[in-house]
């Protein structure tokens, strides 16, 4: 073998090997021994965020994805104790604390040239990109409730002290006064109204803070209705045959959503854009409305007609759900919550 | 400096990391406010969150309906456990071992899993109803209510009064009661005037330990209250959790924390006087 050809098939060999290096996607070698932090709800939820959105993540970026559970509260007190130092990157939170964790500079503001924005119903993405539509309703026993109730329904004299209503503060009790506020002619702005009428309800059947309870008590006649978020009620309900759910039309369901924020400053601003993508994109939202029932935020989501009946998923649906002016309501959770202690559950 | 500082170092080193320094936060945490309209705490120092906790007659009776479950559950923990520690010591033979390892384990289950198995028990479709229906008995409301919230407790926090008494008890010779007896002293007596004197550490130390666990506990009201009986352990977690006024619920603990050092100085002023009313006698 010549100098030359030796030389030759070196250059060959060290080509091929720049060739192939080049060829890797430049990404997968990125992301190798990050670390993507998400903070979300245990069970279903992390179950198909894992399937849909951190797996292919994973798979694309070599990054891995870890997942810090438990209630939006424990993730808000997170973000906010560490807003010097965020070790969270992406945290779900609910549609009353997003514009306030927005406000406080905690959060990104979501990007409107972003393709996952607007994938999104217009205007939906307030404080952070909106992840899913629910609406308060009524689950009722259909034994004691012979058509799928109104709001009005809950107090008639017949069903006085069979209403349960869930803890406050929350979603379900802030959404039950701004129904209250409107029976009464009012809005969620005039808090004595609200609370007036509430009041009227109690003595209340029970406070419930998870379903088995509160369908267990309905079917055994205690519980004749209790406003409930749509999403895994529906899911449930397909195993007690006697309880049923109503989206009220006077005033309409309210909208409750679950927000998707990008963490400020976060260690992995790349990769939290990603699983944003993810978990916003059509195969995830999918299986969130056929799953969980948790109507999708993304426009381009095509649901069967069966899965469609039980959640909120067109436009003229959202139309018809009842708005809460949430920053006001969260302006006044520390009354309210003191309110609702003395005045709906005090003995 | 002497070598025992220097092995001691470690523990105090990560003492102040994991406990003093959190604790100096919180207690920081509740002399701050939250700016109007907003979550993050506002600059200066202010006694707001004091004023606040104390002005509403709401938060002063949570203070003192936890004061009273705590003084009722250490009552009944303390009647209940003084026969079974002394089942334990002089009775129980053999099996003394199976019976202590038996009364630790809702300790070390933690409060969630006694207090859903609780749920179970004592629920309206639970246990206990579920029985008396079947007998055509009528029913008792037991969750949301205090009795429920006190058995609850009781079953908690029993094992805390139980072992002192038993460490105790076991430490008493065996003759002193013999003695008492045979000098005449009715049963009633031997316990009110030999058994219970000389079990006293060991009552004060079960006492203090079931109080504190009591007013501080939070997990066996939140779920046996079913959201309808506030206790200081419920409202502080509402206030951080929920309402997120994450000052104020500092606040609470702070509260919470000094009721509990009251407490201790009470203790330890109540038994020296003790001490030298009994060295004069």
């Amino acid at each position: 073998m010549s100098d030359n050809r030796l030389s030759r098939a070196a250059a060959a060999g060290l080509a091929a090997t720049m060739l192939v290096t080049a060829g890797l996607p430049a990404f997968a070698q990125d992301f190798k021994g990050k670390t993507l932090v998400v903070g979300t709800w245990g069970g279903d939820i992390e179950r198909l965020l894992r399937q849909n959105a951190a797996e292919p993540l994973e798979k694309e970026t070599g990054a891995k994805v870890e997942f810090v559970l438990g209630g939006s509260g424990d993730r808000m007190a997170r973000i906010y104790a560490e807003k010097a130092n965020p070790t969270m990157d992406v945290a779900f939170v609910n549609i009353y604390e997003a514009p306030q964790a927005l406000k406080d500079g905690m959060v990104e503001a979501p990007d409107p040239e972003a393709p996952y924005f607007k994938d999104v119903w217009d205007g939906m993405n307030n404080g952070c990109y909106a992840m899913s539509l629910v609406g308060l309703g009524i689950a009722y026993n259909k034994k004691l409730v012979s058509t799928p109730p109104e709001w009005a329904d809950m107090w008639k004299p017949e069903f006085k002290g069979k209403i349960a209503l869930s803890s406050y503060p929350g979603s379900e009790g802030d959404g039950v006064l701004g129904v209250a506020a409107r029976l009464a002619g009012k809005d969620e702005h005039d808090p004595d109204a609200a609370f007036g009428k509430l009041k009227e309800l109690t003595p209340i059947a029970m406070t419930y803070t998870n379903l088995d309870e509160i369908f267990a008590m309905m079917d055994a006649g205690e519980v004749a209705m209790a406003p409930m978020i749509s999403g895994y009620v529906l899911a449930a309900l397909k195993t007690h045959p006697d309880i049923g759910f109503s989206f009220p039309k006077e005033p309409g369901p309210v909208l409750v959503r679950d927000m998707l924020c990008l963490v400020k400053n976060s260690p992995e601003p790349e990769l939290a854009k990603k699983f944003v993508a993810l978990a916003l994109g059509v195969k995830n939202q999918t299986d969130y409305a056929e799953q969980l029932y948790f109507g999708p935020t993304n426009k381009n989501v095509k649901l069967s007609p069966e899965v469609s009946a039980d959640v909120i998923d067109t436009p003229d649906e959202v139309k018809g759900l009842l708005q809460l002016d949430w920053p006001y309501v969260i302006s006044q959770r520390s009354d309210w919550t003191q309110r609702w202690n003395k005045e709906i559950l005090g003995q | 400096m002497p070598p025992s500082i220097l092995l001691l170092l470690p523990a105090l080193a990560l003492s102040a990391v994991v406990f003093l320094a959190p604790f100096l936060w919180l207690a920081s945490t509740s002399f701050r406010t939250q700016a109007e309209g907003s979550l993050l705490l506002a600059d200066g120092l202010s006694l707001d969150n004091y004023i606040r906790l104390f002005a509403d007659p709401f938060f002063v009776e949570v203070l003192l309906r936890t004061l009273a479950y705590s003084v009722v559950t250490t009552a009944v923990s303390l009647v209940v456990a003084l026969p079974v520690a002394r089942f334990i010591v002089v009775r129980a033979g053999r099996f003394k071992g199976i019976l202590l390892a038996l009364m630790l384990v809702p300790l070390v289950s933690g409060a969630l899993l006694p207090s859903l198995g609780m749920l179970h028990l004592m629920g309206p479709l639970g246990v206990v109803n579920g029985a008396s229906r079947l007998m055509g008995l009528p029913t008792v409301k037991l969750l949301g209510t205090p009795a429920g919230i006190l058995i609850g407790l009781v079953q908690s926090f029993l094992p805390l009064m139980v072992l002192p008494l038993v460490n105790t008890l076991a430490r008493l010779p065996n003759d002193l009661e013999q003695a008492a007896a045979s000098l005449g002293a009715p049963a009633a007596a031997v316990w009110r005037r030999v058994i219970l004197p000389l079990a006293m550490p060991g009552v004060v130390a079960g006492s203090v330990l079931v109080f504190c666990a009591t007013f501080t506990s939070f997990v066996t009201p939140q779920i046996l209250g079913q959201g309808h009986i506030a206790t200081f352990g419920t409202v502080a977690y509402q206030q951080a959790g929920q309402v997120l006024d994450w000052p104020f619920a500092s606040a609470l603990a702070m509260v919470a924390l000094a009721m509990i050092g009251l407490l201790q100085a009470a203790i330890t002023v109540g038994s020296r006087f003790a001490r030298r009313r009994e060295a004069r006698q």
